[in-house]
């Protein structure tokens, strides 16, 4: 048979790439976190509990804890709320064309923004030189700073993912099961409480687990939101190391944090994930054919989406403005002179970020459909946990991650920091995973048939895979390396602590300008990473919609998770 | 007629949609039947003909741009659907998957607020009634198709709706399972005497159920009746070929009167009961000939060449070669005619009352 001896030609390839991708994962998965392990638990290579014991009996450190999970617990709360409330509307509103792409927008800006944008915003708003505390209330002394506004600044950026889990979800729920539920005389609202939310529940939990840990990792908002009377981990984590050189107190720090980030993990994939009911899947039926939602209902959904959208649209648009006046709250004339600074002074930030962007962003985008195809459809052994081991940094908050790459390439046998390539595996494995996740999920929509026939035609496996899977995986190379680029343009969590002089990033420059209150080039700097994201996104859609139009199976959303 | 004497009374309904390419479209144009109480009516017809559409609207799943619809002397049209006091049966079936058995059938009567040991009673009452007692505590996920299908029909008839409704229910099991259900159902529905309106693409699942059967072409209703006016007094050559098989001969009008007329064919001249439109001397027939109205024998006929012999089992099914047409042949097994064979000449001989003309400029 020739696909015997085919596949005996090819098994030798599939070893090595195996062996190749082992070891990188080794080397820059196991390896770094086995190091940040090894600092917590040994010191002077004797094992002790001292690291850990004096973090957690520190009161201040522990109000840091507490603080991490009441922040998690309100975004978790508000932003699953809020996404709902978009996925709701979108997908029930009955809402035109136009309608919905102004919802979509309003909810990808956030998503691809930089982190921090939204909270940026909010310092311009109700700073003590803010747009709307003091220009418009003329309050004086208002204090911006603590748990309102990080939670807001918070909810904002991460409600999109919300809606991302939760549309789907209800406009896959089989309308002629609220039909029947009305045809047996049950009232919308009923229909509502005692179908629809029911079978959203299972949604609802993992999207609340999802904030919750993007809220728990997120290290950017706090730092310039938080201030001193609230702290949380990532940014004392961060203190520790940058503030007081102590490497050690920093890694138990962010060991603290792994708890609550593994906890939602096993949550998520051993209790919710059993929870989604079977029949509410596939079917895309999209819009119910009949009215679901009274029209005074639609309505006030409506505006409440557009009073969210409308501070989204008002952040964003107060960003640009910033950019382009000498000084928001104090001199408001036109001036390019922000720009010229960040293309002048900035322009190291910008080159390294496009270099290190665009040499991770191929090398992602590879990464995720090599292991992809591998773990589901090659069969060696250790094929489990290469999946599984693929989706540590991914799953990890980003503090720990950037601490234990911190930890493990400072120092013989890899020395790296400082590099760039330290910085280019970094988003390589932490956001490579989204392709892996893409083409899985392509693949398991591909029937093997497809590839047996190729065979049975009298193909090779290579001219299988070259001519029939290749072409049908495309869309999830193109997706996951489309991910890459956007997060190495907006990253921070992991890579400010890998940032040196010889590299940096426009993220940890924004973050610069914001503690040095150069306020002007930090939103120039955000307005050119959303310009530049959002140009990407519009390239990677053309290139998608191409194969789309091919009858691939759709990547649903390029930024799942 | 007597207003009262009529469940369901679809008067001129008609629904338009806006189509991508092909502009406007009518679903169901000026769409007019009534259903007498206790009857099974069936709205039978190709995908897109506007059956389901009208079962839609019949529901209150959607509203008519034209027309009535009325249950008994009440006015529906503008009623919620969650007010007319129906019964749905989904194709998918369209289970509460969050809901066990036992809630999913006693939905309807909480939402109408009765007390929980009537709402008890009566779902135990329906669950034997349909064979699944003993199964309140099942998820919708463990029950097979056909169990499904049970629950999906005791939750909608449960509530006593005014009318029945089903949406192609049997076309996700599998073709024994078919049969068995459409009889239970028809035997369930007779039992309750509830008005009834079925909709279904196979002909036979609605001539085996129907008291009338409804059959609707782009939209339209081309012919209503009863199984055996459509199969045997076809209207149209659409129903004619939608409803059982049939071989459709060229032929044209030699002669006409009193409904029956005389019509050359096959090279013979035969005589044929006129369908529904008259028919002009000299015009271009078209005659329908049930495959199982075709006699062969030996001798004294048409003369034919047998060109493909299929044995089935009960009934064997004969392509037949005369005067330049094919046609088909269906004879029961174990008669004389078992002997002929492919090749064999033979001579064919079919009964006047078996052959209908109708106008040929009909699809």
């Amino acid at each position: 048979m020739p696909s015997t001896v085919a596949g005996l030609r090819r098994d030798p390839a599939v070893a090595l790439t195996v062996l190749v991708l082992w070891i990188l994962l080794g080397l820059f998965v196991v390896y770094p976190l086995a190091a940040l392990l090894a600092r917590v638990l040994f010191d002077h290579g004797r094992f002790t509990p001292d690291g850990i014991v004096a973090i957690i009996t520190d009161r201040h450190q522990l109000r840091a804890f507490g603080n991490s999970l009441l922040l998690g617990l309100g975004v978790g709360i508000g932003g699953t709320l809020i996404g709902f409330l978009f996925a709701f509307t979108a997908a029930r509103g009955r809402l035109n064309r136009a309608l919905l792409t102004t919802l979509d927008a309003a909810v990808l800006l956030p998503l691809v923004s930089p982190p921090f944008t939204s909270a940026i915003a909010m310092i311009f708003s109700f700073g003590p030189r803010g747009l709307i505390t003091y220009e418009l209330l003329g309050l004086k002394g208002v204090t911006v700073y603590g748990l309102a506004s990080t939670l807001c600044s918070e909810v904002i950026t991460y409600f999109p993912i919300a809606y991302l889990t939760l549309r789907p979800l209800l406009a896959g729920i089989d309308s002629n099961i609220e039909g029947m539920a009305l045809s047996l005389g049950a009232s919308r609202w009923r229909v509502f409480r005692t179908v629809t939310l029911p079978l959203t529940i299972p949604g609802l939990a993992n999207a609340f687990l999802l904030l919750f840990a993007a809220s728990l990792a997120d290290f950017a908002t706090p730092l310039i939101l938080a201030g001193n009377n609230f702290p949380v981990l990532p940014t004392q984590a961060y203190l520790q190391i940058t503030g007081l050189f102590d490497l050690r107190g920093g890694a138990v720090l962010s060991f603290l944090l792994l708890v609550p980030a593994l906890i939602v993990f096993l949550l998520q994939r051993y209790w919710v994930s059993r929870r989604f009911y079977v029949t509410v899947t596939g079917k895309g039926a999209g819009q119910t054919p009949f009215d679901s939602v009274a029209p005074w209902v639609r309505n006030a959904l409506l505006t409440a989406c557009a009073l969210i959208a409308g501070i989204v649209l008002y952040f964003y648009a107060l960003l640009l403005y910033a950019s382009l006046v000498v000084a928001l709250g104090a001199n408001h004339t036109f001036t390019l002179a922000h720009y010229r600074v960040i293309f002048t002074e900035g322009l190291k930030a910008i080159r390294d970020t496009l270099i290190i962007a665009g040499v991770a962003m191929p090398l992602g985008g590879l990464y995720g459909v090599l292991v992809g195809y591998l773990v589901t459809r090659g069969s060696f052994p250790g094929r489990r946990s290469m999946e599984i081991t693929s989706m540590i940094d991914y799953a990890l908050p980003g503090t720990i991650v950037g601490i234990a790459y911190l930890i493990a390439f400072n120092e013989p046998p890899v020395q790296i920091t400082g590099t760039a390539l330290i910085i280019i595996a970094c988003y390589i494995f932490r956001y490579g995973p989204t392709g892996i996740r893409t083409t899985v999920a392509l693949l398991q929509q591909i029937d093997r048939s497809l590839e047996e026939a190729s065979r049975g035609l009298g193909a090779g496996s290579g001219t299988t895979f070259r001519r029939v899977t290749l072409p049908l995986i495309l869309p999830a190379f193109f997706a996951g390396l489309g991910v890459v680029f956007i997060r190495s343009m907006t990253a921070i969590s992991a890579t400010i602590f890998l940032v040196s002089i010889g590299w940096t990033l426009i993220t940890v420059k924004i973050l610069q300008d914001m503690t040095e209150l150069a306020l002007g080039p930090a939103a120039a700097f955000s307005v050119l990473v959303v310009v530049i994201v959002f140009a990407m996104i519009a390239l990677i859609g053309r290139v998608l919609s191409l194969f789309r139009a091919q009858g691939a199976p759709r990547v649903t959303s390029m930024l799942g998770g | 007629m007597n207003q009262s004497a009529i469940a369901v009374n679809v008067d001129g309904v008609s629904k338009r949609f806006t189509h991508r390419v092909k502009g406007e479209v009518w679903a169901a144009r000026d769409v007019r039947f009534t259903a007498a109480p206790g009857a099974f009516v069936t709205l039978l017809g190709p995908s897109g003909c506007g059956k389901t559409t009208t079962l839609r609207m019949i529901a209150g799943f959607e509203q008519p741009d034209e027309g009535r619809i009325r249950f008994g002397d009440d006015d529906v049209t503008h009623l919620p659907v969650n007010q007319r006091n129906i019964g749905f049966v989904f194709q998918n079936y369209a289970l509460f998957p969050h809901l066990s058995v036992f809630e999913n059938v006693a939905y309807g009567l909480q939402v109408r607020g009765q007390p929980t040991a009537g709402v008890a009673a009566s779902v135990g009452e329906v669950l034997a009634l349909v064979g699944l007692a003993g199964y309140d505590q099942q998820f919708p996920a463990q029950l097979s198709g056909g169990e499904q299908q049970r629950v999906a029909l005791a939750r909608a008839i449960v509530i006593q709706p005014r009318v029945l409704l089903f949406d192609e229910p049997l076309s996700n099991l599998d073709a024994k399972l078919r049969v068995q259900m459409r009889g239970d159902i028809r035997e369930l529905q007779r039992r309750l005497a509830i008005t009834t309106i079925y909709v279904t693409h196979d002909q036979e699942e609605a001539m085996a159920v129907s008291d009338r059967i409804v059959v609707m072409n782009r939209g339209s209703i081309v012919q209503e009746g009863t199984a055996e006016d459509l199969y045997h007094r076809p209207a149209s050559e659409f129903v004619a070929t939608f409803v059982g098989r049939v071989n459709l001969l060229h032929g044209s009008v030699v002669a006409c009167s009193n409904g029956v007329a005389s019509v050359s064919a096959l090279g013979g001249l035969f005589t044929a009961r006129v369908g529904a439109t008259a028919l002009g001397v000299g015009a271009r027939t078209r005659l329908v000939l049930r495959p199982e109205a075709i006699v062969i024998d030996k001798h004294d006929g048409l003369p034919a060449r047998v060109t493909t012999r299929t044995f089935l089992g009960e009934k064997v099914e004969y392509g037949l070669r005369c005067a330049d047409t094919d046609l088909q042949a269906i004879r029961a097994s174990g008669g004389a005619d078992d002997a002929i064979r492919v090749g064999d000449d033979v001579a064919l001989r079919f009964a006047d009352e078996a052959l209908v003309a109708l106008p040929e400029t009909d699809r």
